[in-house]
């Protein structure tokens, strides 16, 4: 553990994720203002309880926490998935907490991208398709040189005719992330993305997520349970029964083990 | 192991709601055609106008020919009875003497000489008499009112010039004693004084008959009968029966002795309600629903397994065996249909009972008949379709209980996919033999329609058995088409391309609605079309048409054409003949036919010889063809009363649509068919010929053309053909929206990834628009495809012409309601899916 690539460069200053000097954008992409969120099943238990959080542009963050803390509740109501009962959440300076469907969904295709444990592919459709899903449904002319590109950062160079059932769970998580990248959101949102993976296979996949922050500037919020995929992240924010307990800035998987212990504990 | 598989029913509710309510119908369909079936079966005449006469003796009420093979095998020899009959619409007459000789017998009180012949009856005003539900008006002399017994209610027993009616034609015509009649009969037209009314004790009249007695002297005039009917004896108390029947059976010889029962069947034919026709139609009914019920619960169970292949690799994760799996789904199915059978079973009592009223209401089905719910049909129907989701389910899961258990792991679960060999060998078997059938039977014959049926029936299997093979090779360029333009015609061009299956199965539900309708609706259409257009041809040459409402006694007729100005006269008198081949006598729709003058008032097409004279006859080509005659040959025919005569085929015609298939000599006709007039009298004349008719006969009608009514019969067939098909558009119509529905609910996943992926809302309907488009343009092509080549061998083989539109309209309504039925069904269930939630994916990810 601890490996970590030095930001020091920022390679990929033709594409436009940072401020037209080169710096990366130190604003926060991703704003979630006072929101609580409860459901209504099980005696109306409060998945969110008045959390408040942002996520700087160009970083990458773990949200922590054991389960049933409502980690995954605050990643789908920062990312628009999930409306909060209170709170706004602001996506790209953008209230999305006003905005009715189709126009919410419409935002989401333009501004985020998604990596989850189950990948939420479509089986029907080859990787090279697959990738290509979120321009098409925005009725934009797929950029497929920069799709290309991402297909080969990824390593999938040659599958793109595949299905994705020919492929096995780690190449699965990687046309996930390359279509998340594909389409250059402000922020790939990723819920557990290892969860389903073997060790090395996550690893893998936690680098390219590292290297896409690095390399490209992207925003990351990564939800996971896992002190080891957290050490990967610039930064850790630890919730407990709805709200933000504890935060790690350059965790490591000592230090994030030692957290949840001490959340889990609580 | 069950008690596991019903855990997973509420994740697959879909699945098991979609198999249920096919079973469900199925099972009402089964249920209601076996009902309706075994009900005219067994159906019992309605009452009995024997019912004072033990033992009655009947001439010939069908012709019976034995066939005897004799097979020489080394030394034994070998013989072979083979016992065929056909009912007559007549009834044979017994010698006259025996009566007497019958009365003679110890223990007879007294034999009626029972006479029964068919009566047009009618107030002077003009109104016809008939009983209840339209029952025919049957004529006996005085003598049989004893039988039943119908007893004096007022007035007084008839005598000459008078007749007695029962009490409810009294009612229902107004009828009084010293009232008149006019009474119609092949004898001719008798003004006849009501001299009485009588009644069968505590009811007005028989059902299904009404009774008009004239005097014992007077029945041979009136009736034209050259004897009795029948002989009902009366016996004394205290008559040792079976010793009676004996002695009746020395005295009667090769005439049938009937008793308890069976004496209904010495009543004139007509005068009971006739289930021949009515067999057929349900038979046709139960043909037809129990195909598509079979048909459609077998691709749903396909469907429903296929949608659980995950849940059953997780068993297989868990441990069970494939013959774990394969008992598994065996058992599920049967608990499911037995299930569906419990609502199943009343639902197909109803339906029974809506059918029946409304074959009733058509003429097509006796008033009389009942719907008799007979326990072990409708057990036998449950288990019915009990089985065929049993079979279905092991069938669809003969491959995927094999499934690796790795597969619960993978993304998406699938079967392995079997060799395309049975697949392949199944279409060739249907298809073989939806090709012999075509080819091989005479589809302009009487089997045409139920053949035509039954080869469209199996070029379905075939679709059904190639779907996603022949559904790949269509959905490329069907979906290149529906395609073009936006994002979700390329998305749904690309799903329905990698999902040849699910297409499919929701294709072959729309293939049979279209093919198996529009085959019934287009060949009706056409039969229709032919018989009018024949019609037409027929009657072309005269210049008048006269009828009766009755019909017209064949004197009559014939001091009618004999008019001053006629220059020529076709009369036609309508009856069935027999005729026989290889032992087996088989009856056909027949004219007699009267011709009269120089020019010819009737064009058969003649395609040999000439019309017939006295002893001859003309076939139709058809029948020429089937029997192999030609003109000249000598051939044995029986007429309506059994009567065997042999007769000359002089010609072979054409035109044999909605008139008959053999031409006999209109008296031969008027003699031994019990009605015996004159149905229609084509005219040609010249002058003022229409104001004499007029002067001379009040009653008849006058008119250019024929009104394009053939026959009653024909009539009630085709409303009753009609019906069959709204019933089988129904249930085809269920079985397309719940396929679709099936099909759409096991989406929800898909359809939650898509919106994960950014799709709006608005993008999912309109991509299962499209998709839904994509499946009604493959199931419509297919279906056009398999009717084109029905349709078109049927047409072929009536008049050479190949159709395949047949009647535009008919054509494109089907097209337009299938294609209307399809959208509306895709459309439906994935609004109601993805208005449940924003978002579905989320809460189930697995």
């Amino acid at each position: 553990m601890g490996r970590r690539v030095v930001r020091e460069t920022r390679l990929d200053q033709a594409f436009p994720m940072g401020n037209s000097d080169g710096t990366p954008a130190r604003g926060l992409v991703v704003e979630v203002l006072d929101v609580t969120k409860a459901y209504t099943g099980g005696g109306g238990v409060r998945a969110l309880d008045g959390v408040s959080v942002g996520f700087e542009a160009g970083s990458f963050c773990a949200v922590m926490g054991p389960s049933g803390s409502g980690k995954s509740t605050l990643l789908h109501c920062a990312a628009g998935l999930d409306r909060p009962d209170s709170g706004r959440v602001l996506l790209a300076g953008q209230d999305i907490g006003g905005l009715r469907e189709p126009r919410l969904t419409e935002a989401r295709r333009q501004r985020v991208g998604f990596v989850f444990q189950s990948y939420n592919l479509m089986e029907s459709l080859s990787v090279w398709h697959n990738i290509l899903l979120p321009q098409r449904l925005a009725g934009v002319r797929p950029d497929q040189g920069w799709a290309r590109e991402v297909i080969r950062r990824v390593g999938l160079t040659g599958r793109e005719d595949d299905r994705p059932g020919r492929l096995s769970g780690g190449q699965r998580q990687r046309v996930a992330l390359a279509r998340a990248l594909a389409s250059r959101p402000e922020v790939i949102f990723a819920d557990e993305p290892t969860g389903a993976l073997d060790l090395s296979t996550g690893r893998e996949v936690l680098g390219l997520l590292r290297e896409a922050v690095d390399q490209t500037g992207t925003t990351i919020v990564m939800v996971t349970h896992d002190p080891a995929a957290a050490a990967w992240a610039d930064r850790a924010v630890f919730l407990a029964d709805g709200r933000i307990v504890a935060e790690l800035a350059d965790p490591t998987a000592e230090k994030v083990a030692a957290q949840m212990m001490a959340v889990t504990v609580r | 192991m069950i008690r596991l598989a019903l855990g997973t029913l509420r994740q697959h509710r879909g699945a098991y709601a979609g198999t249920f309510f096919a079973a469900l119908l199925a099972v009402a369909l089964l249920v209601g055609g076996g009902l309706l079936l075994a009900s005219v079966l067994t159906a019992k005449p309605p009452a009995n106008r024997f019912a004072a006469a033990p033992i009655v003796v009947a001439g010939d009420r069908d012709v019976t020919l034995e066939k005897v093979t004799t097979k020489q095998k080394k030394d034994k020899s070998k013989v072979k009875r083979k016992v065929k009959s056909e009912r007559l619409t007549g009834a044979g007459s017994l010698p006259v003497d025996l009566a007497g000789r019958l009365g003679d017998l110890p223990g007879v009180a007294a034999a009626v000489a029972d006479v029964a012949f068919p009566v047009q009856a009618s107030t002077p005003d003009g109104r016809p008499l008939r009983g209840a539900d339209g029952a025919p008006v049957i004529g006996h002399g005085w003598a049989s009112a004893a039988l039943t017994p119908y007893l004096l209610r007022g007035g007084a027993a008839p005598g000459r010039g008078e007749v007695v009616i029962d009490a409810d034609l009294a009612q229902r015509s107004g009828s009084t004693v010293g009232g008149r009649l006019l009474v119609t009969t092949k004898t001719g037209v008798h003004t006849m004084v009501v001299s009485g009314v009588a009644a069968p004790a505590g009811r007005n009249g028989l059902p299904a008959q009404g009774a008009l007695f004239v005097a014992d002297g007077e029945v041979a005039t009136v009736s034209g009968l050259p004897g009795p009917t029948a002989v009902a004896m009366l016996t004394r108390p205290g008559t040792d029966p079976v010793a009676l029947r004996a002695a009746v059976g020395q005295v009667a010889g090769d005439h049938e002795v009937l008793t308890g029962a069976d004496r209904v069947r010495a009543d004139l034919p007509g005068a009971l309600p006739d289930y021949i026709g009515p067999i057929s139609i349900f038979g046709f009914v139960i043909g037809i629903t129990a195909f598509a019920a079979v048909f459609v619960l077998t691709g749903t169970v396909t469907l429903g397994v296929r949608q659980r292949l995950r849940e059953l690799a997780l068993l297989r994760t868990a441990g069970a065996t494939p013959g774990q799996l394969r008992r598994l789904l065996g058992v599920e199915s049967l608990l499911l249909a037995g299930a569906a059978a419990l609502p199943g079973a009343p639902l197909g009592v109803l339906f029974a009972h809506l059918v029946a009223a409304r074959f009733q209401e058509l003429g097509a089905v006796p008033a009389q008949f009942v719907v008799r719910t007979n326990v072990l049909v409708i057990v036998a129907a449950a288990a019915a379709g009990m089985v065929v989701t049993f079979v279905g389910a092991r069938v669809a899961g003969r491959r995927a209980v094999r499934i690796a258990p790795t597969q619960a792991l993978a993304e998406t679960a699938d079967a392995p996919t079997g060799g395309l060999a049975p697949r392949i060998a199944a279409a060739v078997t249907t298809t073989a033999g939806a090709v012999a059938l075509l080819v091989f039977v005479p589809l302009d014959g009487p089997l045409g329609m139920g053949m035509s049926f039954v080869s469209s029936a199996l070029l379905l299997c075939t679709v059904a058995a190639l779907g996603p093979l022949l559904v790949r090779a269509l959905t490329t360029p069907v979906s290149r088409l529906v395609g073009v333009g936006g994002p979700t015609g390329w998305l749904a061009g690309l799903v329905s391309r990698a999902e040849p299956r699910r297409v499919a199965a929701i294709a072959v539900p729309l293939v049979l609605m279209f093919a198996i309708n529009a085959t019934m609706l287009l060949n009706s259409a056409l039969l229709g079309q032919l018989a009018q257009r024949e019609q037409q041809d027929r009657t072309a040459a005269a210049t008048a048409q006269v009828t009766a409402p009755g019909g017209l006694p064949l004197d009559t007729v014939e001091r009618l054409v004999a008019l001053d100005g006629v220059t020529g006269a076709a009369a036609t008198l309508p009856t069935r003949a027999i005729v026989e081949q290889g032992g087996k006598p088989e009856d056909f729709a027949s004219q007699g036919l009267l011709i009269a003058g120089t020019e010819a008032a009737l064009d058969l097409d003649l395609r040999a010889g000439t019309l017939p004279g006295p002893g001859a006859f003309a076939a139709s080509a058809y029948v020429a063809g089937q029997y192999g005659w030609r003109v000249g040959d000598d051939v044995q025919v029986w007429l309506a009363d059994g009567h065997r005569v042999d007769l000359r085929l002089a010609g072979v015609y054409a035109r044999a649509r909605g008139f008959g298939d053999l031409v006999l000599p209109a008296e031969l006709v008027a003699a031994h068919d019990p009605r015996g007039l004159v149905g229609t009298v084509g005219l040609r004349y010249r002058g003022d010929v229409p104001d004499r008719i007029a002067a001379s006969w009040p009653g008849l009608r006058l008119a250019p053309t024929l009104a394009a009514a053939p026959a009653n019969d024909a009539q009630n067939q085709q409303g009753a053909w009609e019906l069959m098909v709204v019933i089988s558009l129904g249930f085809t119509a269920i079985a397309v929206v719940n396929t679709f529905a099936i099909a759409t609910a096991a989406r929800r996943r898909e359809f939650a990834d898509l919106r994960l992926a950014g799709a709006t809302t608005g993008q999912l309907h309109r991509l299962v628009d499209r998709e839904a488009m994509i499946t009604v343009a493959v199931g419509l092509l297919l279906g056009a495809l398999v009717t084109a080549i029905v349709v078109g061998a049927f047409s072929a083989a009536q008049d050479g012409t190949v159709r395949v539109v047949v009647d535009a309209g008919t054509y494109a309504g089907m097209l337009g309601g299938v294609a209307a039925l399809g959208l509306v069904a895709g459309a439906v269930p994935a609004r109601v899916l993805l208005r449940r939630r924003g978002l579905p994916a989320l809460g189930d990810r697995r």
